[in-house]
Order: C-alpha cells, then structure tokens, then sequence
C-alpha cells in the first residue's frame, strides 16, 4: 500500500486534510464533479491547452485538472523548500566548477569523461564568468513521497523547465471555485512568482546594462507545447514575449524590433533548448534562434536565463553525484535523499537489473517527459523483453531505479474519488538570492495504479496547498 | 512594441473585420435574391468582390454560399478568416485583454465545428447574423478593455483599412454606372439600393437623415462622405488617421492617409464621381492598399 497524502494508516484523516475533510463530508456528492465541469470550460474558453507530440487529433487538448488539492502542511514545507534551496546552490556551484577550475572532477568525485564527454557539456562556456555566478536561475526539482518522513528527489530540471503557469492557473481556478474552501484554511499564496521571477531576471542583467534591464522571454513559437505558459509568464512579467525572428544581432548587442527601431535587450529568459539558440554556434537548421546570440553573450552583453550548458548537471548520469555536489560545495548533508539508481554501463549493476526487470524502473539517461521508459511492475513479458534487447544494445544509454510506491492523493474520476500517485516539482528562482514561493506543481496519474505523471502520458494537475502553520 | 506584435494585432482585426464583411455581403445577396433578383445579379457580385474574374452563365447560389463560408480551398472564406483571426490573435495573448483573446477563441472553437449540414440547419441569415454579432463582440472587447495606446492603435487600424476596402468594393459592384445626378426612384432600384444600405447597417440611418427617396447618389454620398455613417469611407479614413496620428505622425503612412482622409473630408460628391463610381472605387482601393504596404514598411518590418 502507498502512502496516502489524506488517509492515515489507522484508518483516520491526517492532519493536513481535517479541514478538507469535514468540508467534503458537509457538501452534496454532485458538487466535486458540477465545479469540475465549469473548471473545464474556463479552461477551454481561456485556452489553457497544451500541445502534444504526434497526437493526429488536432494539435491542442487540456491538461486535465483534478478538483482536490494536494494538501502539504507547513512542517512538511519546510523540509522541502530547505531541500530543494540546498540542492539547486550546490547544482548551480557544480556548473560554475566544472566550466572554471573543475575541482570536483580534480577531486574525482565526479567522473571527468562524464563530465566532459557529455552531450550537454558545452566547451564555449569554459572560463566564461556569468552574471552573479548564477547558472540556474529558474529550477524544477521532482519530489516524490513513499511515507510520512520519506521525501526523495526523483529528478532535476535545470535547462527550460515548464509547468509553473498550471501552478498559477490551478490556484487561481480553485480560489475561484471554492472561496468557501479558502475561507476554512489558511494556504500560503503562489501569486508573488511572477514578480519574484521578474526580480530574480533583473537582478542578473550584465555589467554593461545602464538603467532599467530590458527582459524578454523567447519562445519558438506557438506551435511549441508549452507556448501558453510563455506568454503567460510574459505577460504576467509584464515583459515583451518575443521569437527569434524579432531579435537581432548588432555592434555587439542583442536587438529586438519594435514598431519605433531597435530596441536594446538586456535579459533573455529562454524557453529554446541551447541547440536551437545561434544558428551560427549550433545546429545551423535552428530558424528559431538568433544568429550571433553566442557571440554577444560570450562577450558579456546579454544574459541568458538559465545559462547555455546547464544541461550537463540535470543529466540522469550526474543525478547520482548531487549528494555528493552537497557535502563537497556547502559542507552540509542533503535534506531531501536521491532514490537509490542503478547505471547499467556498470557490469555488477546490469547484471542485477536485468535480473530484477519486472520489479524496475529503467529511464533513458537523456531522456525526458517519461518517454522512452520501462516501468517493470506494470509492464507485460514481451515489453520487458523487448526493453532488455534495447538495453543490451547499448547498456550506457540506461540507468534503473527501485519501483517507487509515490503516496497517493485522493481525486476525482468518474466512479467517484479514489487514490492515485502523485508527484511535486516546486519552482527555484534564483538571482541575489535563491528562493521558491509555497506551493508547485502537483502531477497526478490518472490510470489506475499508474507511477507516470506526465502529462504527455495522462497525467493530470492538481492544485497544491502549502498551510501556514497553525497557531495551537 | 515588437513589430511582430503589430503585425498579429493588426491582422487579427483585419481578418474580423473580413469575415463580417463575407457575411454582409452574403446577408445583402441574399435579401435580393428573396426579393426576386436573378441568381447572376445577386450571387455573382459575391465572387467579384472576392476578387474572381468575371463569370459567365449561372451561379448556384449554393456553391457561391460554400465557396465563402466553407470552402478550404478559399483561404478568404469566412471559416478560413477566423482561423487566421484566431491564430494572430494566439500569437500575441500576452498582449490582448483575456476578454478579448476569449472572443476570438470561442468564435473559432464554433466555426470549427461547422460544416455544410450545420450550415443549411441554421440557415444564411441566422449564420451571417452570427459573424456579425462575433464581431461586434470582439470590436467591444477591443474597445471596452484594451488600453488606449499602440497595440489598440494597430487593432484600430486593421479594422479600418479593411472595412475601407470592403465599403468600397461593395459599392464597386452594386453601383455600376452610379454619377451624382443618379436620382432613379424606380422601385427597382429603391429594392436594390434599400438592400446595399442594410449590409452595411445604414437603413435606419438613411431613414433619419433624410425624408428623401433612396436614390442611387443619396447612398453613395452617405457611404462615401457621411463621417458619422461607421462604414463610410470618411469614418473609417477618420479612424486611420486618428490612430497613425498617434503612432507616428511623422511616418510616412501617416501622410498618405491624411491625404486620402482630405480628400473625403473636403470633397464633393460631384467631383469625386467626375469620372464615374467605378473609376473613383478603383483609385481609392489602389490607394488604400498602397497605404497599407505603406505601414507594413514603416513598423512592422523593422530592422
């Protein structure tokens, strides 16, 4: 059995959602599913959508929403706002290393040839000083929960991570669904991030900036899955939501269009994965980057948010290492745990995993959006098999982990409310400093008894509530 | 403001605006043929207006229906306008009120779902009175919520030149022939001209400013001329002007239209028409498109 966020084990309610409880017990049993209606119209009519890859049906569809919060107390809080801080400055720490003096890879806590054979390491960052040292400015730690103390880190999103718009939206359709809900708790307010995002994307503008930095953020475009959180942020930010095409390189300064000239950008927060930035740096077919972007950021007249090459620290093959990150940057001991991995290009590892394949979960080291992954307990013989010949085929490319049993939450389907697994990834800014406001992004499997959340696999979004502590 | 931004905005109410002129024209083709006009002279004018050669023998009124409604090998078909609408309109949400991005995506959350069954279920009037009450839901959502200052400039703009360009052609193709001693009370021409004043909503109107029969020049001076009149061309050159004056005086789009505005604003009917209806629709939609490459190049292709 997995943990439930409500249900104790002795049959009782915790203590998060007593509250919630006696509110549910009080309202007529058609109300959970009537709000769940009218949220998604909203949802519709405001167009919240996102698109999905190789889906033929038309381009756009719904995030389904679930009704019922992800309810998270004020102790528990802090123990993952402290985790997940600790965590993205040692990362952050890694990647000023490993593209300056490269102690940790001196000190061979880290593999060199792993480092610096990765796809994602990018030499034209080697010696080049960033503004504030910061690498990460914007950070999406996956947290799941297996028990009452047992938070681990599952993974980190350091290069474009999406999903904080759902955070916003959720609260903002929820406050407008059940005020009466809001009345009876006392839930921290999410509304500062876009402010705190702005401030964190000014704080890092370059040396040369005179004045008020100019931020944008650069979107590849409508089509790209995640452009209605683009142009949430922008306009949330209040900032110009630009493409590559309306930015242009001049005098060693990056410019974008307007109706009245050229107008001098100081901060890019970039939604482009780095291989599409410059056409003229990287992969020459990019139409949506800008070409010489590289060039005027290596001379310090442009930020980029995140930094090019972050991605070498988000890895699945240096995940393993970022406990160690902690003790050899910050002296400290990790507040929130790894989940135990396995790397299949070590003989001892591949031979117990593929020993153990039905009970596994086996990921691409480079793969996201849980695609391309083997989830052993729920999977049939002939697709282990067939995932066993891959892995044979190059073991490298695979890392395993224990099957999680992620807590589960109740929510809303058609039979009625029922338990399902559910993850976390809350949202790090950082600029003069590193910070995350209460609350994140609450994926829930929807199928039954699945462990994958993704929203490209059916996965749904909930509300989540982070309580102010409550005075005894 | 990103040219690009403009540009979408721009488009976006340019497309509106096309889709309930289609409608219009549709509506207005539509009540003569009810009244007993042939299918040539009430359907083809539909076609031309959309830039087809001319067309000899019959025009099914079905096919011209589709064609403007439907049809996606028309990409200037009402359901092709609206897609357009609502794709500019996509590209630039950050920037437009909720309100008004809403109105747009609904509409074409409705419009897709359309199809020729659907069509002939509602009926073309029940149809076209739909694309218009859209559109004016998005012009109120414009009007009623977006700050007053450039890109509502650049939605004003697209509003105006296109329904210019569409008051012009409508009047190219009902008023062949049309001088300013055109005095005919024929009952006819009162059924004929009657008609061309509702498409564009100046029924009532006419009816209020004068006691007079509607005569062929009566209409045309009131859709060329009457400033107060939404859809003259007068107002809507008023409307261009008050917009680039505010964007940029000094552009030279801006000239170009203040001089096309003085000529309806200090002209007379019967110097404007020395040459024939036709002869001054075909210089002023000419002028009105060179206007338009005009503001292209002066702020949404900046380098």
């Amino acid at each position: 059995m997995a943990f439930d966020e409500m249900k104790a084990p002795d049959g009782g309610v915790r203590a998060p959602y007593r509250a919630y409880e006696n509110w549910l017990l009080s309202v007529a049993p058609d109300v959970l599913p009537r709000k769940l209606e009218q949220a998604d119209e909203m949802f519709r009519r405001i167009g919240i959508t996102f698109n999905v890859y190789g889906d033929q049906e038309g381009t756009e569809r719904l995030i389904p929403f679930d009704p019922i919060p992800r309810i998270i107390s004020a102790e528990e809080w802090q123990r993952v706002h402290n985790g997940c801080i600790q965590r993205v400055k040692a990362l952050n720490a890694f990647i000023h290393d490993i593209y300056h003096d490269q102690e940790i890879l001196k000190a061979g806590i880290v593999p060199r040839e792993q480092v610096l054979g990765n796809d994602s390491y990018r030499p034209e960052m080697q010696g080049l000083d960033v503004a504030r040292n910061v690498y990460v400015h914007i950070a999406g730690v996956d947290v799941v929960r297996v028990g009452a103390d047992e938070f681990y880190v599952l993974e980190d999103n350091l290069r474009t991570p999406s999903g904080v718009s759902y955070m916003l939206e959720n609260r903002a359709m929820m406050m407008r669904l059940f005020p009466d809900l809001f009345a009876r708790h006392r839930v921290k307010p999410v509304d500062s991030y876009s402010d705190v995002l702005h401030k964190a994307l000014r704080s890092v503008a370059p040396a040369a900036c005179e004045g008020e930095p100019t931020v944008v953020v650069l979107t590849p475009g409508y089509h790209n899955s995640a452009y209605f959180e683009h142009a949430f942020l922008a306009e949330q930010m209040g900032v110009e939501l630009v493409e590559g095409r309306d930015l242009f390189v001049a005098d060693g300064k990056v410019w974008m269009r307007t109706t009245m000239g050229p107008k001098r950008v100081d901060v890019i927060y970039r939604r482009i994965d780095d291989d599409f930035l410059d056409p003229l740096a990287f992969r020459p077919d990019s139409a949506l980057g800008v070409p010489g972007l590289l060039s005027v950021y290596r001379m310090g007249g442009v930020t980029l948010a995140n930094a090019i090459g972050t991605g070498v620290a988000d890895d699945k093959s240096t995940y393993i290492h970022v406990p160690e990150m902690i003790r050899f940057y910050l002296g400290e001991e990790p507040i929130l745990p790894n989940v135990p991995t396995w790397r299949l290009e070590r003989e001892d590892d591949r031979t117990y995993v593929l020993e153990h394949l039905a009970d596994l979960v086996v990921k691409e080291v480079h793969g996201s959006g849980g695609y391309g992954m083997l989830v052993g307990p729920t999977s049939t013989k002939a697709q282990i098999e067939a995932f066993r010949a891959k892995i044979l085929a190059n073991p490298a490319n695979y890392i395993a982990q224990p099957t999680l049993a992620l807590s589960t939450c109740p929510t809303l389907v058609e039979s009625g409310i029922v338990p399902r697994h559910v993850d976390l990834r809350p949202f790090v800014l950082s600029g003069e400093t590193t910070t995350l406001v209460p609350g994140g992004l609450t994926r829930v499997a929807l199928k039954e008894g699945s462990l994958v959340v993704n929203s490209s696999q059916g996965g749904g979004t909930k509300d989540t509530w982070v309580l102010e502590d409550e005075p005894c | 403001m990103l040219s690009r931004t403009a540009d979408h905005l721009y488009w976006m109410s340019r497309y509106i605006e096309r889709a309930e002129n289609i409608a219009r024209f549709l509506d207005v083709s539509n009540r003569l043929s009810l009244s007993g006009g042939s299918a040539h002279d009430c359907w083809l004018p539909v076609l031309t207006i959309a830039g087809w050669p001319p067309q000899d023998g019959d025009v099914p009124a079905v096919r011209v229906i589709s064609w403007s409604v439907l049809d996606h090998a028309n990409p200037s078909c009402i359901h092709g306008c609206l897609r357009a609408a609502r794709e500019n309109a996509h590209a630039v949400r950050s920037v437009i009120p909720n309100e008004l991005w809403e109105a747009i995506n609904s509409t074409w959350l409705e419009i897709k779902r359309l199809d020729g069954a659907a069509l002939r279920e509602q009926g073309l009037t029940g149809f076209c009175d739909w694309v218009k009450d859209r559109s004016h839901l998005v012009r109120g959502a414009t009007y009623g919520t977006m700050l007053r200052d450039e890109p509502f400039h650049f939605v004003r703009l697209g509003t105006f030149i296109e329904r210019a360009d569409n008051t012009a052609r409508l009047l190219g193709v009902r008023g062949a022939g049309v001088t300013a001693e055109s005095r005919s009370s024929a009952a006819a021409d009162q059924l004929h001209w009657a008609a061309v004043l509702r498409s564009v909503s100046a029924y009532k109107s006419f009816r209020a400013l004068t006691r007079d029969d509607i005569t062929p020049a009566g209409v045309t001076a009131m859709l060329l001329l009457n400033a107060d009149m939404p859809r003259s061309l007068h107002a809507c050159m008023d409307a261009v002007t008050y917009s680039l004056e505010r964007i940029l005086p000094t552009a030279e789009c801006t000239r170009l239209a203040g001089a096309a505005h003085a000529r309806l604003h200090y002209g007379r009917l019967d110097q404007l028409l020395e040459d024939g209806l036709d002869r001054f629709v075909d210089d002023f939609v000419v002028a009105n498109h060179t206007l338009g490459k005009q503001i292209h190049s002066d702020f949404l292709m900046a380098t």
